[in-house]
């Protein structure tokens, strides 16, 4: 993570350091003002992924007998919810439309995000900082504000109830973040570089292409990680936008699939939130360095 | 009975397998009979796509799913079914009404085709056709079915909401049988109350469980929203007095109740934790085949609405309005569609897979077996011949259908009953809301 | 656009054969606003003209699907004597007032114990992410779970422990709900401040807080006189984020709530959802979602202005 790569620019003195201060605090101590609290908020955060999971793998009749069975644990796990959730609904086709409409949108964020960083950083043309002003700007609209009017555009452009009403309407979140982030990055990548390619004769497109972009390839994974993120979560305008039963997401789809008229399936309900959520856990167990340095704007490599 | 036990286990059991046993039972062979001789022929290459209410009793969806197989069989028509929670259907029929595009039939609720009568297929044909071939319709079917003189939907059926209870419940506090009036019925509720046995009706945002219940209460002691000129009337002393019987009701709830949707009552009766409540037969039907329910399902048993002060039932059951788009491109078979649903071979057979859920609009069917195979069903066959209508003494038309999406009853009772607010207040709110939307 | 600009064509030509079209290929001013094109494309199509029309809409009578008249103040007017607005509007002020300040000083302290030097730090940190990285819904969906009437496993813990005897209501009375999805907001949000201030805590020079073990500063004082000025920049920019959010949430009420009971957890955002698409106000939600970018503006300029100069001004001082 970011305190590892941090700790070994700022060498041994750095290391030497949190050792410097940690010996100053006994162990009785330290159980208290470190081990005891930490714990509590872990087990705090992780217990509703704890119960998601045990609820998904629950038989049904124990899910709603709490006298006979203890809640906490089961000794019979079935897959009953899972399968029921892989071959008897169509989750996955929600799971393909959430995946289609999360990396298309974010693909087309992110060339639209690459090309106007770009230009706002380097290109300077005249306006570039308000322009750049005005893009954070766009990041604080906030969609619960939008979604009403967005209907009534997206109708008027014939897009209702297809997946491209999500795909064109996602970017307007995306971008301005990804935007944000990769200023920051492109504003790291030495002057020097692009002046002898520009001497050189390269074009400001092969400039990008050639020069900037490999340089850029952490800030790009953030951005990339950072656009999937919020879409894989983008709620209000799936629920919106979208109609009809093959064309929804996995975030709408769960809520409103699962509740058979007066009948909650609540093995059915978390086995999905459970595998919904599996793609961006995977997708974090990989890249959480980039998205931690990502989210802190902290990207001095 | 044991027959349909047997049947709606098999149904339940996998749609797969319904439709195999259905094969054999000579659906597909009358399906092609009718469609042969009906007065509406499906345009060639039609396909139709029906957005209907998500079930509530397996069964009933399943013997839908096959149904409507046979007619795609019988006809060609390729039929595709989406289900959607009883509240997003107006929005979505909505949407799909203003913009000329999206499901050709919508199956939703209550008034729902009133929201936008002049963008509805006129079915006056078709329901001349069932009425005159099954007794008639009965006087509310009428009610939600026609728009001046003509019909612009087939109230496919209706759905019965009684109250359910527990009959060891009711031996407990000292009743031999189920209140018939709203006095009994208070008596009852603390009776419960007091032996640990409460019950509980919803006061969240209910659509069916919900409205039904307020709106008996409403006009059990003469309150109401609106009067016959759709004038709104809400103010006034009888409004309060069902409030605060409402209210007097609440406090031999379970606590909870003001948080219920549709679903929170039948989950809570199952697992026994109230022993009354108000809904459909699908608390029944859902003990009835899971076996470790078995004692719940011999223990309880349905009653009609206790009689409030204006001496006669004030009953409020669900309609479920069937109704074509004018963007349809095939109204022909959507027609046959509609008129195939409610023929006899089909018919039938689908009341008997509803296990009593679903009601029918056509007196003919009165003497469907399943309202006689098990006495704890017959009161539901007279569920649209005793609900009032939605909107009240009011018209049946868009405000009405509005003021049911919005809530406007069920809040002020919620307001009482949790003491938000008092009587006066909370119908001072209800009263504004009502008359911006008849105004 | 793109082909225009993939033609690899140098700029290697003599002046006299530079073409207009060439100088507009190398004109700063001109090839930045085809880098812009598309960016610009997407947010005045999908955000800045539906932020115009939301505004229009809110002065029209307009219903799904079909055109409104202009009505001029009219849902304004009706808002402001609706009691359910004023409720929404209060709860969302209580909820975002509420779950910012919590979410807030619980980050800091996580974020101050994950500094800390101790064993399996990544694993523990990547752990704490998780909230964060599960979609909303799907946990919204696991907390209505847990807060069951009936089923709730917190109700029956604390039977067990004999804490309390009856089951907790915990979405069907008003306070309890308002404090169940409060602490649902606060669970979700924790995580992404508590890891963006540990960034920030690690930016901090070790140097600094050595010097003031040697002045014998006490804990608190090395925190309030080194760290958290330090940290002021990125605390300003996170709660500028979180309290948007916050403030404009949807989501977890809307699974979890709908906004009941009886309108008691009915923030502005899932109000103006109600009337405008579930009940076909397209005008009156407008008006609703209106309302809320006076209190998102203030939220921004405060956390702009007030934040921003006191980072300068202790920079000024520091330096």
């Amino acid at each position: 993570m970011t305190d590892m790569t941090a700790d070994a620019k700022r060498g041994p003195a750095a290391a030497d350091h949190s050792e410097g201060m940690s010996y100053l605090e006994t162990l009785p101590r330290r159980l208290v003002t470190l081990y005891l609290p930490l714990s509590i908020i872990l087990i705090v955060l992780l217990f509703p992924f704890y119960w998601m999971a045990l609820t998904a793998i629950k038989p049904d009749e124990q899910l709603l007998d709490l006298e006979r069975f203890n809640p906490f644990w089961t000794w019979t796990p079935t897959w009953k919810h899972v399968s029921k959730l892989l071959f008897e609904t169509h989750y996955p086709l929600w799971l393909w439309n959430t995946m289609f409409v999360a990396i298309t949108s974010t693909i087309l964020s992110i060339i639209a995000s690459v090309l106007a960083a770009y230009a706002i950083v380097r290109l300077r043309y005249r306006g570039a900082q308000w322009v750049g002003g005005a893009i954070f700007l766009a990041y604080l609209v906030p969609p619960s504000i939008l979604f009403i009017p967005l209907s009534t555009v997206v109708f008027q452009y014939g897009l209702f109830d297809t997946p491209f009403a999500l795909i064109l309407t996602y970017p307007t979140i995306l971008i301005p973040f990804s935007t944000w982030l990769l200023m920051g990055y492109f504003k790291t990548i030495p002057f020097e570089l692009e002046e002898c390619a520009l001497i050189d004769g390269a074009s400001r497109w092969q400039i990008l292409t050639k020069i900037v972009m490999p340089l850029a390839v952490p800030g790009l994974i953030s951005a990339f990680i950072f656009c999937f993120t919020l879409c894989w979560n983008e709620f209000i305008y799936a629920l919106t936008f979208i109609s009809s039963t093959q064309h929804k997401t996995v975030p709408v789809a769960i809520v409103n699939e699962f509740v058979d008229g007066d009948i909650y399936r609540w093995g059915s309900l978390m086995a999905g939130a459970l595998v919904g959520s599996l793609p961006l856990v995977v997708l974090y167990a990989f890249f959480v360095e980039h998205y931690v340095s990502a989210m802190t704007g902290a990207v001095k490599e | 009975m044991p027959m349909l036990t047997r049947r709606a286990l098999m149904q339940g059991s996998t749609a797969l397998a319904a439709t195999g046993a259905l094969a054999g039972s000579g659906l597909h062979e009358w399906a092609s009979a009718w469609a042969q001789s009906a007065p509406w022929k499906p345009e060639a290459g039609a396909q139709l796509s029906l957005l209907r209410w998500k079930f509530f009793v397996q069964s009933e969806d399943d013997s839908f799913v096959s149904l409507v197989d046979a007619f795609s069989k019988a006809t060609g028509v390729k039929v595709n079914i989406i289900r959607e929670s009883f509240e997003d259907i107006p929005p979505k029929a909505s949407v799909a009404a203003n913009t000329g595009s999206g499901p050709d039939l919508f199956w939703g609720l209550y008034s729902l085709p009133f929201l936008f009568p002049q963008k509805c297929v006129d079915v006056s044909d078709v329901a001349d056709y069932l009425g005159k071939k099954y007794g008639g319709w009965v006087p509310t079917a009428v009610t939600y079915g026609k728009s001046g003189d003509k019909w612009i939907d087939i109230p496919v059926c209706f759905g019965g909401n009684m109250l359910n209870y527990r009959i060891s419940a009711l031996k407990k506090a000292g009743m031999s049988k189920f209140p018939a009036t709203t006095d009994e019925f208070l008596e009852f509720a603390k009776a419960t109350k007091r032996n640990g046995t409460p019950g509980g009706m919803a006061l969240g945002h209910a659509t069916g469980d919900g409205n039904t219940w307020v709106h008996w209460c409403l006009w059990a002691f003469g309150g109401n929203l609106v009067d016959a000129n759709d004038k709104v009337i809400i103010n006034s002393a009888e409004t309060e007095k069902a409030l605060n019987y409402a209210k007097q009701l609440y406090e031999n709830f379970i606590p909870g109740t003001a948080s219920w949707n549709d679903a929170f009552n039948n989950k809570a009766f199952l697992a026994g934790e109230i022993s009354w409540t108000n809904n459909g037969i699908s608390i029944y039907a859902a003990a009835k085949r899971d076996p470790t329910k078995k004692d719940i399902a011999e223990d309880m048993d349905h009653a009609l609405w206790p009689v409030g002060p204006v001496g006669k039932p004030t009953e409020f059951h669900v309609c479920f309005p069937m109704l074509a788009m004018t963007h349809t491109k095939y109204p022909q078979a959507c027609k046959a569609l509609m008129a195939y649903l409610l023929e006899a071979d089909q018919y039938n057979k689908w009341l008997e897979a509803s296990v009593g859920y679903l009601t029918h609009p056509l007196n003919a069917y009165d003497a469907n077996p399943i309202w006689r195979a098990d006495p704890k069903n017959t009161i539901f066959g007279e569920a649209a011949k005793r609900t009032l209508t939605a909107g009240g003494l009011g018209s049946v038309g868009e405000k009405a259908a509005a003021a049911l999406a919005d809530f406007i009853v069920l809040d002020m009772f919620a307001n009482v009953c949790t003491g938000r607010e008092d009587a006066k207040g909370a119908i001072k709110i209800a009263e504004r809301q009502a008359q911006r939307l008849y105004r | 656009m793109a082909d225009i600009a993939l033609n690899p064509r140098p700029a290697r030509k003599r002046i006299g054969d530079v073409t207009a079209w060439q100088r507009l290929k190398a004109n700063r001013n001109w090839l930045g606003i085809w880098f812009m094109l598309p960016t610009a494309a997407f947010l005045l199509l999908f955000l800045a003209y539906p932020l115009g029309l939301g505004i229009w809409l809110s002065f029209t009578d307009a219903r799904i699907g079909r055109g409104g008249n202009f009505i001029g103040l009219e849902n304004y007017e009706w808002l402001w004597g609706d009691s359910v607005f004023w409720l929404s509007v209060f709860n969302t002020l209580l909820y975002t007032g509420v779950a910012s300040v919590i979410k807030f000083a619980i980050g800091l302290y996580l974020a101050l114990l994950l500094n800390q030097h101790m064993p399996f730090k990544a694993i523990i940190r990547a752990l704490v992410l998780i909230p964060f990285i599960v979609p909303t819904v799907l946990s919204a969906i696991a907390f209505w779970w847990i807060y069951d009437s009936q089923f709730s496993i917190l109700s029956w813990s604390l039977k067990k422990l004999g804490l309390i005897s009856q089951n907790i209501d915990f979405l069907g009375d008003f306070w309890n709900a308002r404090w169940s999805v409060i602490a649902a907001n606060i669970w979700r949000g924790v995580p992404f401040i508590a890891i963006t201030l540990l960034a920030g805590l690690q930016t901090v020079s070790p140097a600094l807080y050595e010097a003031a073990t040697i002045d014998g500063a006490s804990r608190w004082q090395m925190f309030r006189h080194i760290t958290y000025p330090l940290l002021t920049p990125i605390i300003a920019v996170v709660m500028t984020f979180s309290v948007l959010f916050t403030f404009t949430d949807f989501q977890l009420i809307w699974v979890m709530t709908r906004g009941g009971p009886v309108n008691a957890t009915h923030l502005m955002a899932t109000l103006g959802y109600q009337r405008a698409i579930g009940g076909g106000y397209l005008g009156e939600g407008s008006a609703i979602a209106t309302a809320m970018i006076p209190f998102l503006l203030a939220a921004i300029l405060i956390s702009w202005f007030g934040l921003q100069r006191r980072k300068w001004q202790q920079g000024e001082a520091n330096d």
